[in-house]
Formats: C-alpha cells, sequence, structure tokens
C-alpha cells in the first residue's frame, strides 16, 4: 500500500512541470489531479513550477549570458580576489590601472596618517587663561580639493567637530568629536562625497 | 487545481503546438518556395535564437548555428514526414546542430566570479524582489547543465509536452523526465532564499 503511495507521488511529482504547462491530457492529467489533493509537497512544487513559468518569459539567455559576464569583469576589477603575488609578478600587477590606483590611494592614506602622528608628537602650547587642556584628536578629516571653506565648515558643524589641529601640509584636519558618537560621525563623513578620507585614530595624551 | 494554460510567444504564436500551416509551408518549402521559408523563418528565429542561446554561451555561435538549421530546414523540408509535428522537426535539427558546435567549440572557461552569489535578503519592495529573484533564476540557470537548461527552457518558456522534448533531443521520455527532476530541484535549492516564503 505504501509503495504504491509512494509510486504515484513519484509519478505525479515528475509530470508537474508538464502539467503547471497544460501539456498533460487524459489518464496522467488525472493521475496527477488525484494525488494534488492530498499531497502538499507536490502542491508546493506546483506553485514552484507556475512560478517558473512566469519568470521565464522575463529570461533572455543571450543578453543575461552578455551581461552577466560584463557585470563580473567589472567586479573583478574594482574588488580584485586576495591571493598571494609572487615578487615576479608583482611589478606586472601594479601596473594595471586599478591596482595602481588603489597603491596611490594606500600611499597618500600613509603619507596623511604620518602627518597625523607628526602634529600630535609636537608639544601642546596653551594659553596661561585656558580653561583646561584642549581635547585630543579622535579623528582624521580630509576634503576634496573642490570643497569650498563653507562646506568644510558646514560639514565640521553638522558632525560637532571641533578642529584640533589642522590644515596639515596635506590638508587634513585633526578634529575631536564626542566618543560616542564617532562611529556614526564616521560613516556620515564616509558618505559625504566632498570628503576625501575620515578615518578614527586613537592616539595616547601627550 | 487547474493547469496554468498555453503559453503565447512575443509574437502571440501558441507555443506548444505547431499551427497547421506549418507544414503547408514546409511542404512549399520542399518545392522551393523562398517566400514560404521566410515566413517560416520568420516564425521560428526568436525561438530557435531563444532555444540556442539557452544550448551555446559562446554568443558569437548563435546567428551561425541559427542559420546552419534554417540551411538544413531549406535543403531537407522535403524529408520531413509528418510523423511529428514541424516544430518537433525544427527544434531537433537545432539542437543537434547546437551539439555540434559545442563539440567544435566547448563553452568557454570562465573566470570565477566575484560574487555570483544573490543575496538572499529580500528586497524592500516588489521591484527590488522581482530584480533579485530575476538575477538569482539567471545565475542558477548558468550552473545547470546545457541538457537540463534546455529541458527546462523547452518546458517552462516554449511549453513542450516531455514526449517532444524527448523527441528533439532525441533521448528516451525517462530520461528528460529524469533531467527536469534534477534541474528544478537544483533551481529551486538556489532560489530558496529569493522566493523565501513564497514556497
Amino acid at each position: 500500500m505504501a509503495d504504491r503511495a509512494t509510486n504515484a507521488h513519484e509519478q505525479a511529482e515528475a509530470l508537474l512541470p508538464w502539467y503547471a504547462a497544460g501539456r498533460l491530457e487524459g489518464k496522467e492529467r488525472a493521475l496527477v489531479e488525484k494525488h494534488l489533493g492530498s499531497c502538499v509537497a507536490c502542491q508546493r512544487q506546483l506553485r514552484f513550477d507556475h512560478r517558473m513559468i512566469q519568470e521565464f518569459p522575463a529570461l533572455d539567455p543571450r543578453f543575461d549570458s552578455s551581461w552577466a559576464r560584463l557585470r563580473g569583469r567589472i567586479q573583478r576589477e574594482t574588488r580584485p580576489p586576495r591571493r598571494i603575488v609572487p615578487w615576479t609578478g608583482a611589478w606586472d600587477l601594479l601596473k594595471r590601472p586599478a591596482v595602481a590606483t588603489l597603491a596611490a590611494a594606500q600611499l597618500a592614506f600613509v603619507v596623511v596618517a604620518g602627518a597625523v602622528l607628526l602634529s600630535l608628537s609636537r608639544p601642546q602650547y596653551q594659553a596661561l587663561g585656558s580653561a583646561g587642556p584642549p581635547a585630543s584628536a579622535n579623528l582624521v578629516v580630509m576634503f576634496r580639493s573642490s570643497a569650498t571653506h563653507a562646506q568644510v565648515l558646514e560639514t565640521l558643524r553638522a558632525s560637532s567637530a571641533s578642529i584640533v589641529d589642522g590644515p596639515t601640509s596635506a590638508g587634513a584636519f585633526l578634529v575631536h568629536v564626542p566618543r560616542e558618537r564617532r562611529p556614526a560621525v564616521v560613516a556620515m563623513l564616509q558618505a559625504d562625497p566632498q570628503i576625501q578620507l575620515a578615518q578614527p585614530v586613537d592616539v595616547a595624551a601627550q | 487545481m487547474s493547469s496554468s494554460g498555453i503559453l503565447k510567444t512575443s509574437t502571440g504564436e501558441t507555443m506548444g503546438s505547431t499551427k497547421p500551416d506549418d507544414r503547408e509551408l514546409l511542404t512549399r518549402v520542399a518545392c522551393g518556395n523562398l517566400e514560404a521559408f521566410e515566413r517560416l523563418y520568420r516564425l521560428y528565429q526568436l525561438r530557435l535564437t531563444r532555444f540556442l542561446a539557452t544550448l551555446l554561451k559562446r554568443p558569437e555561435l548563435i546567428e551561425e548555428v541559427l542559420d546552419d538549421t534554417m540551411m538544413v530546414v531549406w535543403q531537407s523540408a522535403g524529408c520531413f514526414r509528418g510523423s511529428s509535428k514541424a516544430s518537433t522537426w525544427i527544434f531537433a535539427i537545432a539542437y543537434r546542430k547546437a551539439l555540434k558546435a559545442r563539440a567544435r567549440w566547448p563553452d568557454p572557461v570562465e573566470e570565477p566570479a566575484v560574487d555570483n552569489r544573490v543575496s538572499e535578503e529580500p528586497g524592500p519592495d516588489d521591484g527590488v524582489h522581482q530584480r533579485h529573484l530575476h538575477d538569482a533564476l539567471v545565475v542558477a540557470m548558468s550552473r545547470l547543465s546545457a541538457d537540463h537548461r534546455a529541458v527546462v527552457d523547452l518546458t517552462y518558456f516554449h511549453g513542450l509536452g516531455y514526449r517532444e522534448i524527448a523527441e528533439i533531443m532525441g533521448c528516451p521520455v525517462d530520461t528528460v523526465k529524469t533531467r527536469m527532476f534534477h534541474a528544478r530541484r537544483r533551481l529551486k535549492d538556489a532560489l530558496a532564499g529569493s522566493l523565501g516564503d513564497w514556497l
């Protein structure tokens, strides 16, 4: 009895795509309809087949394969997979435009970070009437050259940042923001098109 | 429960059933009637192009194989005996031509995709979700074998019965059912996240 039920299920399940496509007749159609009345798994499978029939006209294999190839190329060129490059191939890799751009950006970051650390290592001078020690910088911000003076001020004001030092020779500002707000401010600044760099720095008090 | 009914092509023709004049056209083509052949070409060009694009991963081969297929139809229309539908006979020629082309120029080795995965998180609205499902389906189809893709597309898109598909692919009907069974399971697995609660 159980074998017969299993057999009916397998037969019906195998025929479902063509039942969904309206391509079954007579006994096969009757078999599927009878089984569907009592089989939840096949009812679910039929919903899937109907959905596929609904979706397939939107597929265009010719376009889809071309687009997938181009999209893959774009992804590869903008996000190269991590891999170990032997030294002999390193120069060839560096000559690729995308890699060279990335290397230049990293070099710029190192220069800015160096300038920041250098400026933080300078002695701090305060007027005798100062209310207390200045807040230490916990964020370095670098604006794009296209940013106007007003945009710089407005961005710093909106992020509740106070300038601790800068601009450095590289054009970076050292600012202080309330510690609890720092992650949100960093995210906001990094999303700002006028910001070239917004990076937390944690420097021990001088 | 009701079945979905017959599908239509983009030109509004009924899919999965050969219009009566297909045979008439083939008869006239067998007599060298170029006008009838042009009409037949118009009827089949889009359907065959899609079918070949499902089988071949080299876009540059599709038009060539389509031309080869229709040349055989032109030259061999007199051999069509009417034991099957005209559409089945023509699709079978296309399938054999595609197999030969793939034997000569195997599928290109695809470079490893950086991110071929599709996020399983549903989109914020129906449009995004639909796009998400579409992309997931494209990826899932690309991972099926050519024979599995052919069976799935001939069923879900062209609306052909399994016996016609068996004739086209020159294999037993049980092979068609088995291919469909496995292909469907792979599609379901790949789309599980995209279809979500819907399944």
